[in-house]
């Protein structure tokens, strides 16, 4: 308390007018002399940073542009609120830290820390200009990010298929030749029929200007197909490549009577005859009814991902258990109290810190980069990844458990005149089990969490499929895929709760 | 008997806890260690078994030297010496079973002992043992559900497993209340009077020191300044308390316990 006092109370060298000018010339100098050399050298670093990084975004922003005034023209032009408010806040600071240094000649002020917001502000404006936020877009784009959102959200139809049933019949068409129309196909007791009149025309064709000049009309009758059932039409030309003509867009299609019967009439489609084609042209119009049949069972996607969210829980545990096998012994040599007996040990004690803590703060993503390239892509890179992770993390952590060690039950064992390994066994382990088992759930935990996404840098596991089914725009079989990792995390931590909760 | 030579011990920092300690116990011995805090009670209990290697001078148990005793024969001589300390010592996750059969520990096979199997016998010797103390309710639960008092009480009952000759006590009633104090030290002095079993015990309270001790040492920055037998204690006043506690101790009735030192 009487040091603090004694502070407040330190004497300036230079008089008010002095420190100003000071600072006018160097910000922050004036402080410093004002013997406040923290303050001085805080405002001396703010500003310069806040020059620097402005001047760096104004080059970006007057790219191009040759010399110093065409530059900061072109990028008050292009962010004209963000250049003005940048310079207008150099020159408040810099006046601030001048009246700041006068003041701070009066050894009986208060610190005014008013000028800090200042620079906390000009800081977040600059960071919202480096980051690039874009408020509007955010707001205008919003509907585009609905549509993939919706069906992650609900994609439940992608995780049933069915096993389909066609009833189809067909009936043959001459087109854009000469000669004898096919022959009416001939009716099958119990079979579903086709046939079509006439039996022969024009195909739509494109003219110069790419339109449209419609075909000859046919009309179709089908009998004997399902009643009341959607029928799809499709085409078939002479070379046997089916699909399915539109007709204002959609698909053509006709819904059967009650009786399985049904007419529709229909422009014969467009089709490119290559001009090398010769002889007579016979097509093919067909019917076909598609239903579903039998149980839902689970699509290709559904499965994929439950085998994959399989594999990723394996990869947490088997990382989790490698993890406990190597830390466990590094963790005696990084606690304190077990290793603070000669320099020696001492010293591997600091060696061992310094390597965990260096390990530990290299995120398991960039360890799994690492592991593709050394054992190749695959589950087992995730694996190795998040092993090497999981050392350092539970080493450090159960190291500290080892330090927490109560002494006096220790003391009470050997006094008894117990051996070390019954001392160990009855005085040591007893504490060590609560943060044992509760650090190496914890553990577990994270590790499957991290599986799941160390899958997109091609670590193994569900993340490598999420990643492609995005890609490819799949966003229903990506929903069942999140959904997945959901509740795979949500059970997880459920269970990890019940488990650390008994043990503690 | 216990007797101990020119005790001395430094620190490896340099604190000099302990300055030519010499004095003996005979057997059934009450023996009241009195000091302020930090004059060395702790260090000099934790010599006598070990717990802390003393730098120079020697501790001699019936003709046996302590301090120089290999570590298999120092493992023997411990298992002799029952100890329980202020802060019990119990291992808390363990049940009050296990924290009495610990003491055991030195008489079995080590091997064994990991598996946490005993000979036949112990289970009955820990109730036994629990009933001398009057617990035997408390068997199945974990050492951390107890009271204080309770606590102690298992602490000495493990100690009891050791069918020790002597008992170290550090400062047993300290952080107990007035009526346990009495209890705890009832037990101690049954021990002492019936199993003829000698006791050495740091304690802070001058009436407790009058009510149980046959013989009192004071120690003083690690020296001895003060020697008294019980007819000494009976008549030693409040200016001879202070003289070996200094100038800030006050008297405290053990009835109206104080915080004294610690
Ligand atoms: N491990 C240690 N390392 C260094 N100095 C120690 C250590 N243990 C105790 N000391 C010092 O040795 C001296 C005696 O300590 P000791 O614990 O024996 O005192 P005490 O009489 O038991 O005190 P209290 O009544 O507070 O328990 C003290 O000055 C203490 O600071
Ligand atoms: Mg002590």
């Amino acid at each position: 308390m009487s040091q603090i006092i004694k502070q407040e109370k330190k004497r300036s060298f230079v008089t008010a007018p002095t420190a100003a000018l000071l600072s006018l010339l160097l910000p922050g100098l004036g402080q410093i002399l004002a013997r406040r050399v923290q303050r001085g050298l805080l405002m001396f670093g703010a500003l310069v940073s806040i020059v620097g990084l402005l001047v760096w975004r104004i080059t970006l922003l007057g790219r191009l542009a040759e010399g110093f005034w065409p530059t900061l023209f072109k990028s008050l032009d292009r962010a004209p609120m963000f250049v003005a408010f940048g310079l207008l806040a150099i020159a408040g600071l810099w006046l601030w830290i001048v009246i700041d240094a006068a003041k701070q000649t009066n050894p009986n002020r208060q610190f005014g820390n008013s000028i800090f917001v200042l620079i906390l502000v000009v800081f977040f404006t600059i960071g919202w200009q480096i980051s690039e936020i874009d408020l509007v877009k955010l707001s205008s784009d919003a509907n585009e990010a609905w549509v993939p959102l919706s069906k992650i959200l609900w994609p439940w139809e992608a995780a049933v298929t069915h096993d389909t049933d066609t009833v189809e019949a067909g009936a043959k068409v001459l087109v854009d030749s000469e000669g004898q129309a096919p022959p009416v196909p001939e009716k099958t007791e119990g079979e579903p029929y086709l046939r079509v009149s006439p039996r022969k025309g024009e195909l739509s064709k494109l003219d110069e200007d790419n339109q449209v000049i419609p075909g000859t009309k046919i009309t179709v009758y089908g009998e004997n197909f399902e009643p009341n059932t959607r029928t799809q039409i499709w085409w078939s030309d002479s070379i046997g490549n089916e699909f399915r003509p539109r007709y204002q867009g959609e698909y053509v299609s006709v819904m059967t009577d009650s009786e399985g019967s049904f007419e529709k009439e229909l422009i014969m489609p467009y089709r490119l005859i290559p001009p090398s084609a010769k002889g007579q042209q016979i097509h093919k119009v067909m019917a076909r009814q598609v239903s579903q049949v039998g149980p839902p069972l689970p699509s290709q996607p559904l499965i994929l991902t439950i085998e994959l969210i399989i594999e990723t829980i394996f990869m947490g545990m088997m990382a989790t258990i490698f993890g406990i096998i190597f830390s466990v012994p590094i963790s005696f040599l990084a606690a304190r109290n077990l290793m603070s007996t000669s320099w020696l040990t001492l010293t591997i004690y600091y060696l061992t810190r310094t390597v965990l803590n260096i390990v530990r703060a290299i995120e398991p993503l960039i360890w799994a980069l690492i592991a593709v390239v050394w054992v190749g892509l695959g589950p087992f890179a995730g694996i190795v990844a998040l092993t090497i992770h999981s050392i350092a993390a539970l080493g450090k952590l159960y190291s500290e458990a080892i330090e927490g060690i109560n002494p006096g039950p220790i003391e009470a064992i050997q006094a008894t005149g117990a051996n070390k390994l019954q001392t160990i066994m009855y005085a040591v382990v007893p504490q060590m089990i609560p943060p044992f088992v509760s650090f190496t759930i914890y553990r577990w935990d994270i590790n499957v969490r991290m599986s799941t996404v160390i899958g997109m840098v091609g670590g193994g596991g569900i993340g490598f499929l999420l990643v492609q089914y995005i890609r490819l725009l799949e966003y229903k079989s990506a929903g069942i895929a999140v959904w997945f990792i959901a509740l795979t995390v949500a059970i997880l931590d459920y269970v990890s709760a019940e488990i650390r909760q008994k043990f503690v | 008997m216990l007797e101990i030579k020119n005790l001395t011990k430094i620190y490896p920092d340099g604190t000099l806890a302990l300055d030519d300690v010499s004095f003996t116990v005979e057997d059934g011995e009450f023996l009241v260690v009195i000091g302020l805090s930090g004059s060395g009670k702790s260090t000099l209990l934790r010599c006598i078994n070990r717990l802390i290697d003393p730098t120079k001078g020697q501790i001699i148990m019936d003709g046996q030297d302590i301090t120089a005793a290999e570590p298999s024969e120092l493992r023997r001589i411990r298992r002799k010496i029952g100890m329980i300390f202020q802060h019990f010592n119990l291992v808390d996750r363990s049940s009050v079973m296990t924290n009495v059969l610990s003491g055991k520990l030195g008489y079995i096979n080590p091997w064994a002992s990991l598996l946490h199997k005993y000979p036949p016998g112990a289970k009955k010797e820990a109730m036994a043992a629990l009933e001398k103390v009057g617990i035997t309710d408390q068997a199945t639960k974990r050492a951390d559900e107890l009271s204080g008092g309770q606590r102690q009480r298992v602490g000495i009952a493990r100690a009891l497993m050791q069918n020790p000759s002597m008992m170290l006590a550090d400062e047993p009633v300290a952080s107990l209340d007035p009526v346990l104090a009495h209890t705890i030290l009832g037990y101690l002095e049954q021990l002492n009077s019936e199993s003829h079993i000698s006791v050495i015990c740091s304690l802070h309270y001058l009436d407790l020191v009058q009510r149980y001790a046959t013989k009192v040492i004071g120690l003083r920055d690690g020296q001895v300044v003060y020697r008294g037998d019980r007819e000494d204690i009976r008549k030693m006043t409040d200016g001879q308390f202070k003289e070996i506690y200094g100038e800030e101790a006050v008297r405290v009735n053990a009835g109206e316990f104080d915080q004294g030192e610690k």
